[in-house]
Formats: structure tokens, sequence, C-alpha cells
């Protein structure tokens, strides 16, 4: 699986977005649909290559959970703990696939991080290769 | 990795084998897709029982699904590529991952693509196994085939019922 540069470059800057824009989030990592990072953001050290492996997981076990309860395409999966909350949202661009993963403390809110992360998804869905960064200076 | 677990559960499972494989990036390994969850089949026994298999992601770095899937297990077959470059020290990976659960549960080993890649040799591997101090039955297997994987599940059985028993392991 091939990911081209601009794909990795405007998840990298989804991912530092989500953490910037939504308190409580405390870590961000964008993978492959088999468990390879493709860009993180945190607030904190952390391995992004573990968490990439278990939202490749999770969000395998989504999708297959989605087909056998009949309720169409796995969109999101939201893991809820005692100290906060963690999102994984399958994304599907015509280039390749990938998931996203939320991880956030308990202050933040749960609905406007699945907002911004659908967000986020919708972006990279509608990337397309051949994307150029828009010119300095028109 | 690549060893076919999926396809050994897809040949013996009575029920339409769950599976969580996905698009393979990772191009040190020829292979489209590669299992990151879990498989899952089930298989009637002659006395009736009904046997319950998961497979596991071969890869390391899903680690945390072998522990995951190894609680409560009767036993635990690890299947090993000889085409691979170094079989031995995936066994040792596998060993290293399970050590916890091997201490008191029955184990075989599955060795596939002998035919064609005879190095190393069932002996090497039960001579790896005992540096280690295990005994484990091993098991030349092509597991495209129902009889072959069903004759390892077989011998995995035979190894529960004589811990069962009283067998040291």
């Amino acid at each position: 699986m091939n990911i081209s540069l601009a794909l990795k470059l405007k998840a990298a800057s989804e991912a530092q977005h989500i953490l910037d824009e939504i308190a409580g989030v405390t870590a961000v990592v964008i993978a492959t649909p088999d468990g390879f990072e493709v860009a993180s953001a945190s607030l904190r050290s952390f391995d992004p290559s573990r968490i990439a492996a278990m939202a490749s997981t999770i969000s395998a076990m989504g999708v297959v959970v989605s087909q056998e309860a009949r309720l169409g395409r796995c969109k999101c999966i939201t893991v809820g703990t005692d100290d906060g909350f963690a999102l994984f949202s399958p994304v599907r661009n015509q280039e390749t696939e990938l998931v996203v993963n939320v991880i956030a403390n308990a202050g933040a809110v749960l609905a406007q991080a699945m907002y911004r992360t659908a967000t986020c998804v919708k972006v990279l869905e509608a990337h397309k290769s051949g994307w150029l960064p828009p010119r300095i200076g028109g | 990795m690549g060893v076919g677990k999926t396809t050994a559960i897809a040949a013996i499972s009575e029920t339409p084998p769950i599976s969580t494989d996905v698009a393979n990036a990772d191009a040190s390994v020829a292979k489209a897709t590669t299992t990151v969850g879990l498989d899952f089949g089930e298989l009637t026994l002659d006395n009736g029982d009904r046997l319950r298999i998961y497979g596991t992601p071969g890869q390391s770095r899903f680690d945390f699904m072998w522990q995951i899937l190894i609680r409560d297990a009767l036993g635990l077959a690890i299947l090993l590529d000889n085409a691979r470059p170094q079989p031995l020290d995936d066994l040792a990976t596998y060993l290293d991952g399970f050590a916890g659960a091997l201490k008191d549960m029955p184990c075989a080993l599955g060795i596939s693509r002998c035919d064609t890649h005879p190095s190393p040799s069932l002996d090497d591997y039960a001579r790896a196994l005992q540096a280690r101090g295990l005994v484990l039955p091993i098991v030349a297997v092509d597991l495209r085939k129902k009889d072959d994987v069903i004759a390892l599940i077989d011998t995995l059985l035979m190894q529960i019922e004589a811990v069962d028993a009283g067998a040291p392991l």
C-alpha cells in the first residue's frame, strides 16, 4: 500500500488540528488499516506505533461487528473509560484506507470530538492524489 | 505472518469464518491482506462438543491480541512457515510471546511448507524447544488441506486430554 506524501502531510495537519482545536484531546494517531502509523500528534510522550496497531485491530473488529449485525458501514467506534474516551474512525479514500484514532481525557466533550473527527475523516476521504499545497503569494 | 492461519481456519470451520483481514502495507511481505484482529471458526468434535478456534495476527505489534485471545483457551497451536527467512526466530518470538500461557497450557506446533523448504527440519524445531525445556508435538502441515489442519487439531486435543489426565506438560 503506497500512501502519497501529500496524503501523509494532510493527515499530519489534520492530526495536529484536532489536538489544537478540541480541549481534552491528548493524542491523535492516523494509521494504515494494518497498524502502521501515518501521522500523529500528542500532548505527552507516547508510543504511536502501539496505538496504531490497536487502532487497526479495533477498527477491523468494528467492521466485523457491523457486518454480523447488518448495521451497514462502520463509521465510528467509541471506547468510554473512567478517565476519558478513545474514538476510532475508518477512512476510505480512493487512494487508500486509514484509521483515525483520537484519545481524550475526561475534560473533553465526546460530541465535539466526534464531530471534529468526522470532519477529519471527510477531509481525508476527499483528498485526491496529486494534491499540491497552495502557492504562497498566489 | 503469512503462514496461513486464516486459510487454516477457513478450511475447517463449519460456519462462515469471521475474518478481520485488511490490506497489507508491509512491503517486506508479499501478501495482499493481513489479519489485524482475529479469525474465528467453529468445528464439531466426534463427541458433539463444539470447538471454537481463534486465530491471532502474527506480527509482534499485535501481541496485545495474543494476550486477549489466549485467556481461557483450552490449548494453543503455533503455526510456522518454513519458507520464512528465519523460522526458528519466529518460533522464539511466539514462545516468548506466549511464555506465560505455555507454563500450564497444552500446545502443538504446525510447520507449513516443509515440502518446498525442508530446512529447518522438525528435529531442529524439537531441539529449539528442548533448549527451553519444552517438549511439544510438532506436525508438518499443509494449511490449505482440511485433513492436515484437522490432524493438527487432533494432536492438540490429545495433548489437552493427556494433560487433563495428569500427564506433565
